[in-house]
């Protein structure tokens, strides 16, 4: 068994779901939790941060369970550092290229002021922690069960760049970025499943995101319902 | 770091699952959007007529009887006055529909052109903590023609205040 499709075996799930139909079922029903969150509950239950909680904690214990279930170990997921150079070499070049896009698309979006770092927020310290999250899901759960599904390869790759723009709508340079982000991100996962690096590169590029795009071009990082707010 | 391997096979199906957490998602959301369209739009009764000189009637929340309704008037779709529904009329206690009749209003109507006129009362509730401002339409639109005099003649069949107003009878 191979370092990138290792416990991608999974049990039958029955006779009557298949298991490529069922890992798809898995990826829609991930998904559309993360759209109610966005979409559903912020218009109806604003300012209530523990209602939009639910359908996230939802589908965290779903994808636990799922492991479980599968017998997936936190290794096969991507939680490993023994492939950590080999999945960094490979996002070496990937991150510094979008760091620099990012660092031109913010110097070029500067007023006559010139261009300027925004003060660094606290809350910016949990970002990666919350760049790994998103990472495990997107990558260490979507990611495998698509390969699941319809196999390894560009199609994945694609359907997960796909879907992870798709949960940055209507934002739409933070669509157009997560999708040229998941892209390198999904093929880099098939070719070293390594969360850790992933969450590095990942937070690296939000942070600059963060610090160097005006936050009326970024609408400060919001999607779905919130970003009419 | 390792994942701790499934040691024995799981009574629960993957499937099973799967179908629980949508139903669990289905029943949150669905009792969320319940929850926040009684919230929004509560249950206002009211009621409204044409008098010479003014538009009155009255309107009430069901769900919270204690409070005095903000009412809004439009003529033609047009925004002409607002007040606040807490005149006395006594009706809405013979009728049943509260133990207090203090959610009357009266709004006098000038300075509109001679002709045909429609007017509709509207009920104003606010929520999400002044986050959000519905509008609801008080008892049904009002036809009514303005007099050369400036005085208003009301265009329904008949006046219904002379009616005592019950829960089954009212327009709501």
């Amino acid at each position: 068994m191979t370092e990138d499709t290792e416990n991608l075996n999974s049990n039958s799930a029955g006779p009557a779901v298949t298991d490529k139909g069922l890992a798809l079922w898995e990826v829609i029903s991930v998904i559309s939790s993360c759209l109610i969150a966005q979409w559903a509950l912020v218009p109806i239950a604003p300012g209530h941060g523990f209602v939009k909680a639910v359908p996230i904690l939802l589908a965290f214990g779903f994808m636990i369970f799922s492991h479980w279930y599968r017998g997936e170990t936190l290794r096969a997921i991507g939680f490993r550092l023994d492939n950590f150079v080999a999945a960094g070499r490979i996002l070496l070049l990937p991150t510094v290229g979008a760091v620099t896009l990012v660092l031109i698309l913010g110097w070029s979006l500067s007023n006559e002021a010139g261009f300027v770092l925004r003060p660094l927020k606290p809350q910016l310290l949990l970002l990666p922690f919350w760049a790994l999250i998103q990472q495990y899901a997107l990558q260490g759960f979507i990611n495998r069960r698509l390969q699941m599904s319809v196999g390894k390869g560009l199609k994945v790759t694609l359907l997960v760049g796909l879907l992870f723009a798709l949960l940055h709508l209507p934002n739409p340079l933070l669509t157009s970025l997560t999708l040229l982000g998941g892209l390198i991100w999904a093929a880099a996962y098939q070719r070293h499943p390594n969360l850790f690096v992933l969450g590095i590169s990942h937070a690296l590029i939000s942070l600059t995101l963060a610090l160097v795009i005006p936050p009326g071009v970024i609408n400060s990082l919001r999607v779905g319902f919130r970003y009419f707010n | 770091m390792q994942y701790k391997a499934k040691m024995s096979k799981p009574s629960l199906n993957l499937v099973h699952v799967l179908v629980a957490k949508s139903i669990i998602e289905t029943l949150f959301v669905s009792t969320l959007v319940v929850v926040y369209f009684l919230d929004v739009f509560p249950h206002i009764h009211g009621w409204g007529e044409v008098t010479p000189p003014t538009i009155s009637g009255w309107a009430l929340n069901s769900r919270n009887p204690n409070e005095r309704v903000e009412v809004q008037l439009f003529v033609d779709n047009k925004f002409v006055a607002r007040t606040i529904a807490s005149q006395s009329w006594p009706e809405i206690v013979e009728g049943g529909w509260s133990k207090d009749e203090w959610h009357g209003f009266t709004i006098p109507v000038s300075a509109i052109e001679s002709g045909y006129h429609e007017a509709r009362v509207y009920a104003i509730h606010d929520s999400g903590g002044g986050a959000r401002k519905t509008l609801q339409l008080v008892g049904h639109p009002l036809r009514f023609q303005v007099m050369p005099d400036g005085t208003l003649k009301s265009l329904e069949p008949s006046s219904r205040r002379s009616r005592v107003a019950t829960p089954e009878k009212s327009i709501d």
